[in-house]
Formats: structure tokens, sequence, C-alpha cells
């Protein structure tokens, strides 16, 4: 197996229950900052592409810390926020990727534009990405939910992300309450210990 | 344990901060502590104590077996007990006016009293040392508490040597009396028994001659204790060998004395910040409540579980999959050489 797809094989799961559920378009947030969200989105991606064996546009939408714009120094190139500012085609804002079927949308310039209900459908209902998977990567729900819950109300899914026995249960909850005008959400557990442990511990946990 | 590591990893940034704020400052006061911390130290040689301290003083009675310099150290160390000591000591200095001038003379009493350090450094040789903020407070101090001691040492002395004359010459007078006695005794048997004595009478004037001897060799020692017990201090004291100071306390040019007190310092503040973060860890361990396993997102409903990902295994903080997947993607460059590729 060769180095990426060794990356990738973590996120692999994700991808086949996205890929099953026929899901077109997901958006990935969180609680809080520092839960993996982009790297979740940018692995899912990853297999996704690979998976589905048809083009990926990745959207980075965290308007608080585009790390994933960053990630491809697209940090002064035209992007999303540019496109919802109508300063940009969509084409122009839309970047192929190193990677064969991925395509990447970077944040642009956040102070021109905000993300609304309007912009969203137009940009999603656009030729461009509609013939595409689109996974969002978005900021946490309680620091940026201007941002989070118009994607809410158009993706087909919207995924939150916990890490396991590390994120507060009140601060979740708070979070999807606060998601829960929009759309129900589902839950990604990052960072889960290895299957066979958690056999194991069954087994150990049976017997006595 | 896994939830305090998780909580540890949670709270890194504060638990660096706290124990970086406590280890800091406890470093912080500990170089101060070091750094404006003056000793000064006096080394003596003591010869012979001064003969009221040869005695216990809970127990006159009893002899107190020990070193000269350990009783010269125990002197000391009970005069520094003393408050009337050491406003002696503290007027002999510049400090003098502070003191005057200070609200709370007792704690100013009590500081200099917790700056002196006396030891015996062996059967003769003890050492008396003073740490203050500068070092010429510390070497004025400690002059003047020797000054002083021997001031109040040469009182006891004289008031001493005063009581033991007085005894002597109360005993002398006595004597003298029965000395005067025996001699009426003896010129009275002498008188009434003219010519030749029979056995009984002379030996009767044998043992009246022998009294009045008896008498006269004790009046005569007598006599030697009390100049004994005038001039054999003085002597001593002239001779300077009772109490002699071989190094003369010094103004010192660098800091010194405060490496003990600097480093409990620094330990305590070690153990202090150590402790809070794994107090920290503890009470973020209890109070954590966060997903435990898959099988939990129950309590998340309506919200159901999706999919999981499993932990993967980084090679170096947990940046190294993020970092090749930023590869795979968008072609960096370096990224690509951390995977291997």
């Amino acid at each position: 197996m060769s180095a990426p797809e060794n990356l990738t094989r973590a996120f692999d799961g994700l991808a086949s229950r996205v890929d099953a559920t026929g899901f077109r378009s997901v958006g990935f947030t969180s609680a809080l900052q520092g839960e993996g969200v982009s790297t979740t989105a940018l692995g899912t991606a990853l297999s996704l592409a690979a998976l589905r064996q048809e083009d990926v546009l990745l959207i980075d939408a965290n308007w608080i810390e585009p790390s994933l714009t960053r990630d491809a120094r697209a940090e002064s190139a035209a992007g999303l926020a540019d496109y919802l500012a109508n300063k940009s085609d969509l084409a122009s804002v839309i970047r192929p990727a190193s990677r064969s079927r991925l395509a990447f949308m970077p944040v642009g310039d956040r102070a021109s534009a905000r993300p609304t209900l309007r912009s969203l459908s137009a940009l999603l209902a656009g030729d461009a990405v509609a013939d595409r998977t689109i996974i969002v990567d978005l900021p946490p729900i309680l620091a940026g939910e201007p941002f989070v819950l118009p994607w809410a109300a158009l993706l087909d899914q919207l995924f939150v992300v916990l890490r396991e026995a590390a994120t507060p249960l009140p601060v979740v909850r708070q979070a999807l309450a606060r998601i829960g005008l929009a759309t129900t959400p589902q839950i990604v557990l990052n960072r889960t210990v290895a299957p066979s442990a958690d056999i194991a511990a069954a087994f150990a946990a049976a017997r006595t | 344990m896994r939830r305090y590591v998780l909580a540890a990893r949670r709270y890194r940034w504060l638990l660096a901060a706290i124990v970086a704020l406590v280890w800091g400052a406890g470093i912080i006061a500990a170089y101060v502590e070091y750094s404006t911390t003056y000793e000064s130290e006096a080394i003596i040689w003591g010869q012979r104590p001064p003969p009221q301290l040869a005695t216990s003083p809970d127990d006159p009675g009893l002899t107190v077996v020990q070193t000269p310099a350990s009783q010269h150290a125990a002197l000391l160390t009970q005069l520094i007990q003393t408050d009337n000591f050491l406003v002696d000591v503290v007027r002999a200095t510049s400090s003098a006016d502070a003191f005057a001038a200070t609200g709370n003379q007792q704690r100013y009493l009590d500081n200099i009293r917790k700056g002196f350090h006396v030891q015996a450094l062996g059967s003769n040789l003890l050492s008396v040392s003073f740490t203050a903020r500068d070092p010429r407070t510390a070497r004025e101090i400690l002059d003047a508490a020797i000054a002083v001691r021997g001031q109040r040492v040469a009182e006891s002395r004289v008031a001493a040597t005063s009581a033991v004359s007085a005894l002597y010459q109360k005993e002398l007078e006595v004597t003298q009396a029965r000395a005067l006695e025996a001699q009426q005794q003896l010129d009275q048997f002498t008188e009434s028994h003219p010519g030749t004595l029979s056995d009984v009478d002379q030996h009767r004037k044998d043992q009246l001659r022998l009294a009045l001897d008896f008498i006269q060799i004790r009046l005569g020692d007598l006599r030697g204790r009390i100049d004994q017990a005038v001039l054999a201090p003085a002597l001593v004291d002239v001779s300077g060998m009772e109490f002699q100071v071989l190094d003369e306390p010094r103004e010192e040019t660098s800091p010194r004395g405060g490496t003990k007190t600097a480093a409990s310092i620094a330990s305590a503040a070690f153990v202090a910040g150590g402790s809070l973060a794994a107090l920290l860890i503890l009470i973020g361990g209890l109070l954590a409540d966060g997903l435990a396993g898959a099988a939990n997102v129950g309590r998340l409903a309506p919200a159901k579980l999706f999919a999981t990902i499993p932990r993967v295994a980084s090679r170096a903080g947990g940046q190294d999959l993020r970092a090749g997947l930023a590869a795979v993607a968008f072609g960096d460059g370096g990224a690509r050489e951390a995977i291997g590729e």
C-alpha cells in the first residue's frame, strides 16, 4: 500500500459511509477549536475522491481559522469570500489540487463577504460545483455560529467532530442546540482507540 | 488514567503557564534572595569559659561537661535570645536610628535574631555569623555582638568575683575571730599553769596549740583564695586567651550565605508548581465529562453517531498526519519529505 493510501486509511470508514448514504455535500464542524475538523475534512475528501472515482471539491469555509488555505499556501488567492462578494467567478476560485479528482476552494478575502443562505444556494446550484461531491470545512459552532448556520441549512449532512473522551459533553450539547435550528447533525468521533483494544476491553469487562 | 492524560493534554498551555509562573517566580525569588544576602563571619578561639558558665543554669550544683567552644557557643546563643542584648547590639551600629524609628521594634529584633548563626567547629573553635541584606550591616552587627558579649561577660564576672570575694571575706573574719579565741585560750592556759606541767596538762596545751595552728593555716588559705578570685579572671582577660577572635568579621564584596535559603525557595517553588499542576490535572480529569466511547453518543440524542476515526500514531507531536495529508492534496514538497515520499 502506498504512503498516501496509508494516510487516508483512517478516513476510509467515514468516506465509505458518506458514499453509502449518497450524500453529495457534507460539512464538518465542531463545538470547540482543536477537535481535528480540518484534518477530518481533508482526509475525507482525499478518501472519497479515491473511493467514488469522481471529482471532489474541498471548500475552506472556516472564516475563523482557515488552516486548509494556509496548507495550500493560498492565503492571498481569491476564494469563497471573493465569489460570495461577486469579485470573482466560480471557475477562477476553484484550484485543482495536486491529487487527481480533488479540487480546492480557498477561503479568500474574508473581509469582503460573509456566507448567507442566498449566496451559498447560488454557489451550490452552480454548474461548476453541481457535478461534484462537496466537502466543507467549517469553523467551530460556538465561536462561529453565523458562518455555520447557512451551510447547515443547505448541505446534505452536517457532521460535528468530537474528540473521544476529551470534548466536554455540556459544550457539545450547547453547540448541538444552536445548530439544531437548521439541521440535525450527526457525530463523528475522532481519535478513538483501536477497535481491537475495544474488543479486548469488552471481553475483559464481560469476564468481570 | 487516560482521562488524566487527556486532561493534561487539554490544559497543557494552562499547565505550562502555571508551572512557568510558579517556577519562574520561585527562581526569581531565589535569585533575589541569593544576590541580596551578605554574611559576615567571625572565627573564635575559646580557651577557657567564664567560671560562672562551668555550672548548669538549671542546677548550679551540677558541673556541665562541655568543650570550651560549645560553652562559648551556648553563652552567645543564650545572649542572642534576649531582646536586651540585641538592643545593645543594634544601638552600637549605624542601624540604631533605623531601629529607633521603626514602628515594630520587636519584629526588628526578631529579624536580627534570625540572622545570627553560632556553631562550634571543634573543641575550642567556634564560628559566629550574621546575614543581612547588605555587607556593611552584617559586619557591624557581628562586631557589635562580639563587643557587647565581652561587656556582658565582664560585668557578670565582676559580679561573680565580688560575691565569691565577699564570701571568703566573711569566712576570713570568722576564722580570724576563732584564731584570736584560740590564742586567748592558749595564753590563759599558759598563765594558769606555771612551772612544770603534768602529762595531762601538757597534752591539753598541745591540743590548744594544734588548734591554733590549724586555724592559722586556714587563715592563710582563705587569704590566698581571695587573691585568686580577684586576680585570676583579670589575668586571663589580660592574656586575651579566653575568647580570642581569630578571623575578624569582614564586609563581603560578593553575596554569601544565601545559598541554602535560595535553594529552599527554589525547591519550594518547584514542588508547589508541580503540585499545582498535578492538582489541576486531577480536578480536570475528575470534572471532565467527555464521551468515553462510541456507545455514549446516545447521550447526545437526537444526534447520532455517524462514524469514528481511529487515532493515528504520529511520529512527532501529532503533526505528521495533517502534514502528510496536506502534502498529498496540495503538493507541499516539504511535507512530502515528512511522509517519506
